[in-house]
């Protein structure tokens, strides 16, 4: 059913990750179009966004072939392999997913951060002296910051694009070859949008929002999966303890484990038949017909731990360091210059406008490109 | 000439290896076992005292078939006729044979006859109306046999970890408790096989190279002689029939007992699920080996006709319609049900209980809850309708009598349609046990004039165990007349610690009251319990409150540390 043509993990990883190359991306036109914005420039710039563009073709076509294959060969091999023990596979691989989608995913509340954090990047690069030597190291170099354009963004969309491909193949075990291409494409044409709502300089807030609920539901699910995990591996033992009958159950009698039976009920399991509307809503949100207390205690120790580690993050934003860890390392005092400035902006994207003023090393690129 | 027949038992563990692939405990008497085969005329009187050697299981002895008329406490089940016999204790059966056939003793007692305490039994008959038509007897038992011992295959049967209540699978099959049996035969005589099936589980198809049989006896009934290939012989059941010699003896010719392996839930391939013997005309000549048949067609027991010609009894004046079905309770295990009852042995025997119960005794509530008590008045035709809801076979046996089989459906009739019955036969065949087809029905009808506890159940042994089993009161007003039960068998009790009146709970006081009883396990929750809600509940809360701190953390406004000169990485990465 629905659950087979559309896994909900698979699109948020591709949404995750293209949202990140495409700040990255934007970063990078924000900056040229900035730093090279006369007619005069004009060909300079045209040649150098060719440049972007082209880093992200080859780097997207690379990533594709290896994920391609990667699923591929799991589809053709592996599949085979952990169909002997499937239940134990999806277990640890939906924990594996969960985890994952978790830590990456508070993340997105921060994208303006890691635009930030890219600018900075940039510039150090853009403002690193000239190599004029003749050895391999030097000329490679040398070469390096000719390509800028080129090399940054097609780095970026291999690590994330690989990244993607790890995190997807973590999660794939759970669905059919068939709920790949839709969540892959709708996931990076919304990532792809949101870069470039960013890079526009669109809506701050209602962007922010936009994330906002696009993380709720991204914890949603790995709250689901992590209960599932938990759900899969108690199932894959009480399989053992059965001798593997429980498919010929049906979701009847004998089809769980009464001893750690939370609720049961006959209808509405995610297994079975596909699992249609269940299957969906043990997808987003892990439902199941069957939960046992691993699967109940798993869920809200999950929900426990996102609330602590959200509450830590942000101590930590406002103080610097975690609680009870001390501060002097971040103490502004402690600092060679005048000490870190605290600058507050609400969901910020901070590209277009005010950039220019911000950045005085910016001219220097006209040098460093030709 | 009655005789009076005394026997001395010591039931006790002893080791055996009768399929030659593994040596294991098996229960003998006397030191002996395979077990003797028991020879009874009718009019003897038996007196078996039975000792319990065991020395870690509580033992009885059924009678199999046996009507004990006026003798209802020496029918031997535990907790319906008597107690189970402890180890250390004694028990004497005494009663006289008022039958002629084939029978067979075993023990009644939880799980035990499989253990090997089981063998057949036979009483001549001076009025034998095939007399002269053969020229000897012989005694064939056929018998599924399991390595391990019973109850601790029991243990993994109702078990939580067993939900689809799959039955083990026997090792092998037995031959009178051998392999490769040789029956030495002489060209051209004819013989009178006695068949029994004294299995715990399977039933075999049985069927003899080169030769036909002709049925004449089931369960103890002389039928019209019915020729045949092949008879299907369930768990319990008997048949002898007669086999004419080949006027030659250059060959010799392999006989079949084949285990149905339809009952089986799956089929081990290691499983060799035929016993083979031979009718051994020369013992220089080859054994070969039997031929593989691509189908099984036996003889339909429903055909056979009793050479009394006794026609079906009139109308039945009660009916007993019983719904069997298996399912799971609240333990997690497998049980079987008779309309939605699975049955337990009550603390009291039954038997006991209408002996102390005065005239309360005629009423089925006191028997407990899950006794599945059902009294029956004296004289009365009764029929049980018995409907499968089980996609298996079952052979069900009524204790202390044959009773007519009227109406059988095929297999998936569904449910007997009472409103519009099908034509009953005219001269019913009689029989102690009979096969209910998968999913289908049958009709069952006798006449109460026996009066006792006799219990009706599935012999499979595992299914009996699981639950199968009802308890029929016939006449109690009369059973308190006619019967007292022996102090030997009330000094079993008290050795065992057993209780010997009241109702099912042994409540004397108010026969009504039945706190304590033996109960079934508590059915399986129906879906939400109130502890399933509260978790669903919390977990929804947990979900939303999740939410609300990542909404928090998401709106706050961004307090971040840029430094301004040195261009070091943000003090805090999240995701990368």
């Amino acid at each position: 059913m629905s659950s087979d043509v559309f896994a909900v993990p698979v699109f948020f990883i591709c949404f995750r990750e293209c949202i990140e190359t495409s700040i990255i991306v934007a970063v990078l036109f924000s900056f040229l179009h900035q730093a090279l914005g006369s007619d005069r420039e004009a060909g300079i710039r045209k040649r150098l966004i060719r440049q972007v563009w082209f880093g992200i073709a080859l780097g997207l076509f690379i990533c594709l072939c290896i994920g391609g294959g990667m699923i591929g060969a799991f589809y053709s091999y592996g599949k085979d392999y952990f169909a002997s023990a499937e239940f134990l596979w999806e277990g640890i691989f939906a924990l594996v997913a969960s985890v994952i989608i978790t830590v990456m995913g508070a993340a997105l509340l921060r994208v303006n951060k890691l635009q930030e954090k890219w600018r900075v990047k940039l510039e150090r690069a853009l403002t690193e002296k000239h190599w004029s030597g003749a050895t391999f190291k030097d000329r490679c170099k040398r070469w390096l910051q000719q390509y800028f354009m080129f090399v940054v963004p097609f780095i970026t969309v291999l690590r994330e694009g690989i990244e993607a491909v790890v995190f997807i193949g973590g999660v794939s075990l759970s669905f059919p070859a068939s709920a790949f291409p839709l969540p892959v494409i709708t996931g990076l044409l919304a990532g792809a949008l949101v870069g470039y709502i960013i890079y526009r300089g669109g809506n701050q807030t209602s962007l922010q929002i936009f994330l906002v609920i696009s993380t709720c539901l991204l914890y949603l699910v790995a709250a689901g999966l992590c209960t599932r995990g938990v759900w899969y591996l108690e199932n894959n033992t009480w399989n053992h303890l059965v001798g593997g009958e429980t498919a010929e159950m049906g979701a009847g009698p004998g089809s769980y484990d009464i001893r750690q039976s939370v609720w049961h009920v006959n209808c509405c399991s995610p297994l079975k038949g596909g699992g249609g509307g269940w299957g969906i809503f043990n997808a987003i949100l892990g439902w199941t017909n069957s939960a046992t207390y691993g699967s109940v205690l798993s869920y809200n120790f999950y929900w426990l731990v996102v609330i602590l580690w959200f509450v830590l993050m942000r101590y930590k934003e406002n103080h610097g360091h975690f609680p009870l860890l001390g501060s002097s390392q971040n103490r502004p005092s402690n600092c060679d210059g005048p000490g870190p400035e605290i600058i507050e902006c609400t969901g910020g994207m901070t590209i277009s406008g005010e950039n220019k003023a911000m950045n005085p090393m910016a001219p220097r690129l006209h040098t460093a490109s030709v | 000439m009655a005789a009076t027949l005394n026997y001395d038992w010591n039931v006790t563990w002893m080791t055996a290896n009768p399929d030659g692939m593994m040596e294991r405990p098996v229960i003998g008497i006397n030191g002996q076992w395979p077990l003797p085969v028991l020879n009874f005329t009718r009019g003897d009187r038996v007196i078996a005292k039975v000792h319990n050697g065991l020395g870690n299981e509580s033992t009885s002895i059924h009678w199999h078939g046996f009507y004990q008329n006026g003798t209802n406490e020496m029918d031997g089940p535990p907790h319906v006729t008597q107690c189970d016999i402890p180890p250390g204790a004694t028990m004497v059966y005494n009663f006289t044979v008022d039958q002629t056939g084939t029978y067979w003793y075993h023990s009644h007692s939880r799980g035990q006859y499989p253990e090997g305490l089981r063998q057949a039994l036979v009483i001549t008959d001076p009025e034998n109306p095939y007399a002269g038509q053969y020229d000897e007897e012989l005694v064939l038992t056929l018998s599924d046999w399991y390595h391990d011992q019973f109850r601790y295959l029991l243990e993994g049967f109702i078990s939580v970890t067993n939900p689809t209540g799959a039955e083990p699978v026997p090792n092998s099959a037995l031959m009178n408790d051998t392999q490769d049996l040789m029956i030495p035969v002489e060209q051209g005589k004819t013989y009178l096989l006695r068949l029994a099936n004294v299995g715990a589980f399977a039933s075999q198809y049985f069927w003899i190279e080169g030769h036909t049989l002709r049925i004449v006896e089931v369960d103890g009934v002389w039928t019209d002689a019915a020729e045949t290939d092949m008879i299907y012989i369930t768990s319990a059941q008997r048949y002898s029939v007669l086999v004419t010699m080949k006027n030659e003896t250059s060959q010799n010719y392999a006989m079949v007992g084949s285990m149905d392996t339809e009952l089986f839930d799956s089929l081990p391939p290691t499983l060799n699920y035929n016993v083979t013997g031979w009718l051994v005309y020369n013992d220089q000549a080859e054994k070969s080996a039997p031929a593989e048949l691509s189908s099984f067609n036996p003889y339909d027991d429903f055909n056979l006709r009793p050479v009394d010609g006794m026609e079906c009894l009139p109308d039945a004046d009660y009916t007993v319609t019983l719904n069997m079905k298996m399912d799971n309770l609240g333990d997690g295990a497998n049980y079987a049900f008779f309309n939605n009852r699975t049955y337990v042995m009550p603390k009291v025997p039954t038997l006991y209980s209408v002996l102390t119960t005065g005239s309360a005794a005629t009423d089925p509530a006191i028997y407990g809850t899950d006794s599945l008590a059902y009294v029956l008045e004296k004289n009365d035709v009764v029929d049980i309708i018995l409907n499968n809801g089980d996609d298996g076979k079952h052979p069900f046996h009524l204790h202390g009598r044959n009773f007519q089989l009227i109406y059988r459906s095929p297999e998936n009739a569904g449910h007997f349609d009472a409103s519009n019955p099908p034509p009953f036969a005219t001269v019913p065949m009689r029989r102690d046990t009979v096969t209910l087809e998968p999913l289908g029905n049958f009709v069952l009808r006798f006449r109460a004039d026996n009066p006792g506890v006799w219990l009706f159940h599935c012999h499979i042994e595992w299914h009996m165990d699981s639950g199968l089993v009802a308890a029929f009161i016939e006449a109690p007003l009369d059973i308190q007349r006619s019967i007292t039960i022996p102090d030997d068998h009330l000094q079993v009790c008290s050795t065992g610690g057993f209780m010997t009146a009241g109702n099912a709970a042994g409540n004397t006081e108010d026969l009504y009251d039945l706190t304590g009883e033996n109960r079934a396990p508590p059915p399986l929750p129906e879906g939400f319990t109130p502890g399933g809600i509260v978790a669903l509940v919390f977990s929804c809360i947990a979900a939303v409150l999740g939410m609300i701190f990542i909404v928090w953390y998401g709106m706050a406004p961004i307090t971040t540390q840029i430094p301004t000169r040195r261009f070091s990485d943000p003090p805090e990465e999240v995701g990368e």
